[in-house]
């Protein structure tokens, strides 16, 4: 087992210790922002935290190819080992490839029971030891209040935390003057942290706008690096 | 161009196992006139179908040997190279498309692109075969060819479009709309023999115009002259087949036709399209490599006035006796004429010269380029190539992979031995990713390929053409030894007893290497002589060929030579040879070696209620889910899994998913093993030495 983890001063531990120590299981996450602004790179960041640590990792893809999803973190890892000069970088990528599953499921008639039976199937019958799900491309635009209802009775049953991604589109404004993403109030209740990503001046922004039961618009001193699109101190 | 040449076509049919694609073949005879009763496949009639005459194919209702069969449909001659569908046989599949101009997948209207349609889909990119693709078996319930269609364009990732529309569908499915003429096609006669077109009936007529929109749209892409007939409302079906046989040759495109091979529908239209759109051998450009001059690339004309370039690429052995199937890529082959086989560097003469067809041969007297033929009585192995006198040509050698399964036999009685010779050396020239060797340690006959069904079937047929039963072991698997640290070794052999005397020192290091091996020499000074330091290579290449830790061959090793001594009267080629494999023994153990073992690339295909008895049947056996993609019912699982641990894997996964689910298997890597098993297995190999040397 390759032993070397992420520095405690890693900019995905510090997103993390933004909010109370992380997500915690019977959690939901979520990063909103419009199309192409970085919300897969920050799920596919907290997942490769996870990874490294031993912990397993399920990503939910509605849309996207393996591959393309396979692509993202061997680019991500790559930039990670970079950045936080892992030591054994290779040995530690193959490790970490064993801990993750990608679950795709095609869109169109596919409903969240379904989903959740897979991921059932894998985590009880298949005896796979995730603790983190990321669900990437669900649509939130469509009646979805029950689904996210089912994920977060999933995610409590099976101590899990799920981090999703939402993505925004329409005419602006697409938030309320606390920073909420105005098509995420119909599930405040079921999401414990919810962060948006901002471009600012070319800079991707974190904000935190809902830590746990605070609801507040806290901008981070964290920010997306333009070019390998890692979390960076701002 | 040659009028004989245009005529021509040689075409594979590529499908996944259970697509129909024997039964599509059967129609496709049946309607060039050349078989006068249709048969069903797995030989419901007692006769099964014509091109899988193999006694064993027909047992198991699929098709191994790729036999090529020989058809005319108006005017042109077509050859069908029968492909195999099973993943296990990819060797075949290779060679038979090698030699094909254009190919049709078969998908199944039901089932659709499935994990082995991906891999047959793979392979012919690979070749860069234009294809056309045939939804089959309209008549099932369940069928969609709009949903199949849909999944050739997202899963193949093909630029395609229908060139047809169902009228009707499941028990209801009588016929298909041309989209190119716009005429509704009806199949008549008892077997569908008669071809009736009349108008789209008028419930139909505005799908038909919808689709034949998206078809405009798709191929208009390709051609400007098209996308301005459209915009002026003047599209006629000339200029539209032009289009599409220039979009379907330049693989930019995939036409897509519909229908039933079990129900007698829509295989003329097909045959059709084969001539329409799939390219005569002269359109097809095939290069071979100059032998004479460093391997140059050279151009072959489909010009049967030029010297001769053939390639032998199956053999076959029949009721009379050894055939060897060519494809004829330069110049002819007549019957008397004297030719080269480049590999062999030897003449021979052509005797015997025959065309093939299903169920019989015809003799023939020359054959030109661009044509596949048999010849008798030449001794080939698959994949040579032939010339006139004068050239020194070679097609592309075909990437043979390595095999990753070895199994010991034994006949059993005395009697079969000579018979299972026989059997050996005709599997191993048909089929190089077959291979046989006689162990020297055990006195065993071990033989080796690429998966379990695959040695499997060789057994079957050792039985059955050759009347010989051998007593198997278990399948073992081709484990490898890799070091994983860099190691010094300074080694003196010395020998000194009585008359010439040995001696030679070698100094150096091994370290990992990402290739199979490298040798380099750093000595400097002559302190080594310059004519042993090949000596010095061949005693550490011979030292790879067993490691320490199992006895399995080592690779990913360089060596280092960096120094030495030498002896002016005792110094030899020999005496270099066995310092080499001291120093190696020497430097080995320290240089960490490890196990490694064959990865597999595993997918299962089932369906989604059975994807936890999956999950859990993966992991058991040490595999990595990588992913699974789920469309609702089906479920598709991507796994890595250590091929010693796939031993029987088909039956357990039949009876966990009542035979609903199915898997493929292909070589992907050779990866470390476990240290607990490691351990294990050298522990069994320590064992079994010591029960050697107790003999």
């Amino acid at each position: 087992m390759v032993k070397k983890i992420l520095s405690s001063k890693s900019p995905v531990k510090l997103l993390e210790k933004s909010v109370k120590g992380g997500l915690g299981p019977g959690n939901l996450g979520v990063f909103a922002s419009r199309k192409g602004v970085g919300k897969t790179a920050c799920l596919v960041q907290i997942a490769l935290n996870r990874l490294v640590e031993g912990q397993g990792v399920i990503h939910v893809s509605y849309a996207s190819r393996v591959d393309y999803i396979i692509a993202w973190y061997e680019e991500m890892f790559k930039n990670l080992a970079t950045s936080e000069n892992l030591q054994k970088a290779m040995e530690t990528h193959d490790e970490i490839i064993r801990r993750r599953v990608i679950m795709n499921f095609q869109q169109g008639g596919m409903d969240t029971e379904q989903v959740l039976k897979g991921l059932e199937a894998l985590l009880v019958h298949g005896n796979f030891p995730a603790r983190t799900i990321i669900v990437d491309g669900f649509n939130f635009y469509l009646p979805a209040a029950a689904d996210v209802k089912l994920f977060k009775q999933f995610a409590v049953e099976h101590q899990l935390e799920f981090w999703f991604s939402c993505s925004l589109h329409g005419d602006d404004p697409l938030f309320d003057e606390q920073g909420i993403p105005f098509i995420l109030k119909d599930y405040l209740d079921s999401f414990d942290i919810i962060f948006t990503l901002e471009n600012e001046k070319d800079r991707v922004k974190v904000n935190l706008v809902k830590d746990h039961d605070r609801l507040s618009l806290k901008k981070l001193n964290l920010e997306l690096d333009p070019q390998t699109l890692l979390l960076a101190r701002a | 161009m040659d009028k004989a040449l245009s005529r021509m076509r040689n075409i594979g049919i590529s499908a996944h196992i259970d697509s129909g694609k024997t039964t599509l073949t059967e129609r496709i005879l049946y309607y060039c006139k050349k078989i006068h009763r249709m048969h069903e496949v797995k030989g419901k009639e007692g006769g099964g179908a014509t091109m899988d005459f193999m006694e064993l194919e027909r047992e198991r209702g699929i098709t191994i040997s790729s036999a090529t069969t020989n058809v005319s449909w108006q005017d042109h001659s077509i050859n069908i190279i029968d492909t195999p569908g099973h993943v296990d046989f990819t060797i075949e599949v290779e060679r038979s498309l090698r030699v094909l101009d254009g190919a049709i997948l078969v998908l199944c209207s039901v089932g659709g692109v499935q994990s082995q349609t991906l891999t047959v889909d793979k392979q012919l990119k690979r070749y860069k075969v234009p294809i056309l693709a045939f939804i089959n078996k309209l008549d099932r319930v369940g069928a969609n060819p709009f949903k199949v269609k849909d999944q050739i364009v997202n899963k193949l990732g093909r630029r395609a479009a229908l060139l047809q529309i169902p009228i009707g569908l499941e028990d209801n499915f009588r016929g298909v709309i041309d989209l190119v003429s716009l005429q509704a096609v009806y199949f008549d006669g008892p077997n569908g023999e008669i071809v009736r077109r009349e108008e789209i009936p008028a419930e139909l007529r505005e799908e038909a115009n919808r689709y034949r929109e998206e078809l405009l749209d798709m191929i208009s892409l390709s051609s400007d002259e098209l996308a301005e007939a459209i915009l002026e409302d003047k599209v006629t079906p000339e200029l539209l087949h032009r289009v599409l046989r220039q979009a379907t040759i330049q693989r930019e495109f995939t036409p897509v036709f519909i229908g039933s091979a079990y129900r007698n529908k829509g295989i003329q239209p097909l045959l059709d399209g084969v001539v329409n759109y799939l390219p005569h051998p002269g359109e097809v450009e095939n290069i071979a490599l100059d032998l004479d001059h460093n391997e140059q690339p050279v151009v072959l004309q489909a010009d049967p006035e030029l010297p001769c370039v053939a390639y032998a690429f199956k053999l076959e052995e029949g009721p009379y006796g050894q055939l060897t199937y060519v494809r004829i890529y330069q110049g002819k082959i007549k019957k008397g004429d004297e030719l080269f086989n480049t590999r062999s560097r030897q003449k021979f003469k052509v005797g015997r010269l025959v065309k093939m067809h299903a169920d019989h041969m015809e003799d023939i007297t020359e054959a030109l380029a661009g044509d596949i033929i048999a010849l008798f009585g030449v001794d080939f192995a698959s994949g040579d190539t032939i010339c006139s006198p004068g050239l020194n040509y070679t097609l592309t050698s075909i990437y043979v992979p390595e095999p990753v399964i070895s199994l010991a036999i034994e006949p059993v009685d005395k009697i079969s031995s000579d018979r299972l010779s026989r059997a050996l050396s005709r599997f191993t020239k048909e089929d190089p990713t077959f291979r046989t060797y006689l162990d020297p340690e055990s006195r065993q006959i071990i033989i080796q390929g690429m998966g379990e069904l695959h040695l499997d079937v060789y057994i079957e047929r050792m039985k059955r053409e050759y009347k010989v039963e051998v007593v198997t072991g278990q399948p073992e698997v081709a484990y490898r030894e890799a070091i994983t640290a860099r190691a010094d070794f300074d080694y003196v052999h010395k020998k000194q007893t009585g008359g010439a005397g040995q001696f030679a020192r070698v100094t150096g290091y091994l370290e990992p290497f990402e290739g199979s091996y490298e040798f380099i020499n750093e000595v400097k000074g002559g302190h080594i002589p310059r004519e042993f330091i090949p000596s010095c290579d061949r005693g550490f290449q011979a030292s790879l060929k067993k490691g320490q830790l199992l006895g399995s061959p080592i690779i990913g090793v360089r060596v280092v030579l960096t120094d030495g001594q030498f002896h002016p009267v005792d110094s030899s080629d020999l005496a270099f040879q066995l310092a080499a494999q001291g120093a190696f023994k020497q430097a080995y153990k320290k240089a960490k070696p490890q196990l490694l073992e064959p990865i597999m690339k595993v997918v299962v295909e089932t369906p989604s209620e059975y994807s936890g008895h999956v999950f859990a049947s993966l992991n058991q056996r040490r595999g990595i889910i990588i992913s699974s993609v789920e469309t609702g019912v089906y479920s598709t699982i991507e796994a890595e899994v250590p091929l010693s641990e796939m031993f029987g894997y088909s039956s357990v996964l039949r009876s966990m998913t009542q035979g609903k689910a199915e898997f493929t298997m292909e070589f992907l890597k050779y990866s470390r093993v476990p240290q607990n098993l490691a351990e294990e297995l050298m522990e069994e190999h320590r064992q079994e030495i010591e029960k050697e040397k107790g003999k």
